[in-house]
């Protein structure tokens, strides 16, 4: 993954989380994955066309979005409803278009899919071959870990 | 350890000649009791002379005590009273031959009588115990082996060793032997003319320079095999006599980076000055179209990358040049898309390819527009069009033997056939490459 793609990412997923949740954030080590990931219970998959193809792919347990859409919501939220996945959905959207943004004024054209959220127990994420950043994030509500796959268009 | 003996010599020769079968286990021997006696060489850590072990009351008879190496205490326990074997007792100042040995998390030193060389054998050749082995107990021996006219008892340290209650290990003598704790790691199977090379040295070179090629691995992360065994013999032989009388042993980081010194390429970590430049280019092929696709595996923080952009363009005034620099250095690689250099702070040649700016000298856009600094693994699969050029300078010298072997091949895989493939100053891809160019730059085409 180019270099310049990485940064923005990382910034929008700091900014945007501190700023919804209100609270601190920290970001883990950034590493390189190849291999295929359990996912821990629920992931926000967001696409990106354009000069690049790829993803990003959001991923928590289900505590911690339940606590992170308590937290957006400003109302306790226990079950895994449509509100809550909405919001985790509107999450992710918020963190890709804020990193889409900046990679556009650094002159990078980037588009987006819809989000789409999956949820479910013993889940696992296998793309042949594709390298991904995992951006690791600690917020108060619990971990998220932020999973980009792009790769130049040949 | 210094010399080989005329006697060692001839018997290696010997050993090569039989050979015949793949080599793929190697293993220390030494003598115990006037009996030849190996240990899976993976399980060595390394070798050393030391006595005076300070002695530990109320042990086993065959525990000599605890010796300090290097700030880590181990425990010695000698082999011969262990396996009740007679045993020289030398006086308390002598030294005795001494094998660190490291199984799982623990290290501690046995002594031998005598220490002799490395061995490398094919797995295939080792024969199981035979029940009636008389001096030491059956379930202790791998298996027994045979080369050079010597039969070899090859011992199961795990088994001797692991530390794990006398139940347990009752309990699990019970259970079918393919089910028993699992044996220390073979030696990659040698598939490939890299492994195979550096299985073939096995016995000809004395067991200081093994040690050495051990640690090396360890501290640093330097794999000696074909591509760099040349360089490691030469260099091994400045480094015998650089440390005369001394230990010529890999103690520490510091050791290992002496060692290493003169490995790298020129111009490492810097611009590349006009000489290596001029050399780079005149190893350049023809090349007609108008794409060139260069990838640049390993770039560090960028200085290479640049440099060959910059070469290229150099030599392709007209074509579209295109690098893809990757390293896994996210800190090495990050600063190297935005690089900013002084005034007068660039290789001449290279002035004409740099724009000047508020802070200093950058690139200028052609340049910027041809290199892609990306974030990557290359042991992960790499989606690129096809190459013209390869550039992957003391790179493959410190992946492990497997994956040079698999990274050079995708490199094969990936080069369209009249692409070149540039490697360290110290380094030869061996079979299946050909070199194309003489000079101080030599360029390498697939067979």
């Amino acid at each position: 993954m180019r270099v310049e793609y990485i940064n923005p990412f990382v910034e929008a997923a700091f900014n945007v989380l501190r700023e919804v949740l209100q609270s601190d954030v920290r970001r883990g080590e950034l590493y390189l994955k190849s291999t295929s990931m359990p996912v821990m219970g629920v992931a926000a998959i967001v696409g990106l066309a354009g000069d690049v193809e790829g993803r990003v792919l959001f991923d928590m347990d289900k505590p911690t979005a339940l606590k992170i859409a308590s937290s957006m919501n400003g109302e306790e939220l226990s079950v895994m409803d449509d509100l809550v996945k909405a919001t985790i959905t509107e999450l992710a959207n918020m963190i890709t278009a804020q990193a889409v943004t900046k990679l556009h004024d650094l002159g990078f054209r980037f588009d987006l899919t819809p989000p789409a959220i999956f949820t479910g127990e013993n889940m696992e994420v296998s793309d042949a071959d594709v390298e991904a950043l995992i951006v690791p994030m600690e917020t108060v509500q619990g971990k998220i870990e932020i999973n980009v796959a792009i790769r130049e268009r040949a | 350890m210094a010399a080989l003996t005329s006697e060692q010599k001839t018997e290696a020769a010997e050993v090569k000649k039989e050979r015949v079968d793949k080599v793929d286990f190697k293993m220390v021997t030494f003598s115990l009791a006037g009996k030849e006696y190996g240990i899976d060489i993976m399980s060595v850590k390394e070798i050393a002379k030391a006595g005076r072990f300070t002695y530990v009351p109320n042990a086993a008879p065959f525990v000599r005590g605890v010796y300090n190496l290097r700030g880590e205490i181990i425990s010695v326990i000698d082999l011969r009273t262990f396996f009740h074997l007679p045993a020289e007792r030398k006086d308390d100042e002598a030294l005795e031959s001494l094998l660190i040995l490291r199984v799982g998390d623990h290290v501690f030193g046995v002594i031998v009588d005598l220490i002799d060389k490395v061995v490398g054998i094919s797995s295939a050749a080792i024969q199981p115990p035979h029940p009636i082995f008389g001096d030491i107990n059956v379930k202790y021996i791998k298996g027994i082996v045979e080369n050079g006219g010597k039969l070899y008892i090859i011992l199961d340290v795990e088994r001797i060793f692991a530390p794990e209650r006398e139940e347990e290990r009752a309990a699990e003598e019970a259970a079918p032997a393919d089910m028993a704790a699992p044996r220390a790691p073979v030696a990659a199977p040698a598939s490939s003319s890299l492994a195979t090379a550096e299985a073939a040295s096995g016995g000809a070179i004395d067991v200081a320079a093994d040690f050495i090629r051990e640690t090396l691995g360890a501290l640093r992360g330097f794999h000696v095999t074909g591509l760099n065994e040349e360089w490691f013999r030469a260099r091994y032989e400045v480094w015998k006599g650089e440390r005369k009388g001394g230990d010529v042993q890999l103690r520490e980081l510091a050791d290992a980076e002496a060692f290493l010194e003169g490995f790298l390429s020129p111009c490492s970590g810097r611009l590349w000055d006009e000489d290596y430049a001029d050399a780079f280019i005149a190893a350049l092929p023809e090349i007609t179209t108008k794409n060139i696709n260069v990838w640049n595996p390993g770039c560090g923080k960028g200085y290479e990358s640049w440099s060959l952009a910059c070469a290229l363009k150099r030599r392709y005034a007209d074509a579209r040049v295109k690098v893809w620099a990757n390293d896994s250095d996210l800190l090495a690689i990050s600063m190297a898309p935005n690089m900013i250099f002084p005034e007068n702070g660039v290789p001449a040649w290279m002035e004409g390819f740099m724009t000047k700016g508020r802070n200093g000298l950058s690139f200028s856009q052609v340049i910027r527009d041809s290199v892609f600094f990306e974030f990557h693994d290359v042991l992960n699969s790499s989606p690129l069009p096809p190459l013209d050029v390869v550039v992957a300078r003391d790179l493959l010298s410190f992946l492990a033997p497997t994956d040079q072997v698999r990274l050079l091949g995708d490199f094969a895989e990936k080069l369209k056939p009249a692409g070149i493939l540039v490697l360290g100053a110290n380094e030869r891809p061996g079979k299946g490459w050909s070199a194309v160019s003489s000079g101080a730059v030599t360029a390498y085409r697939k067979e």
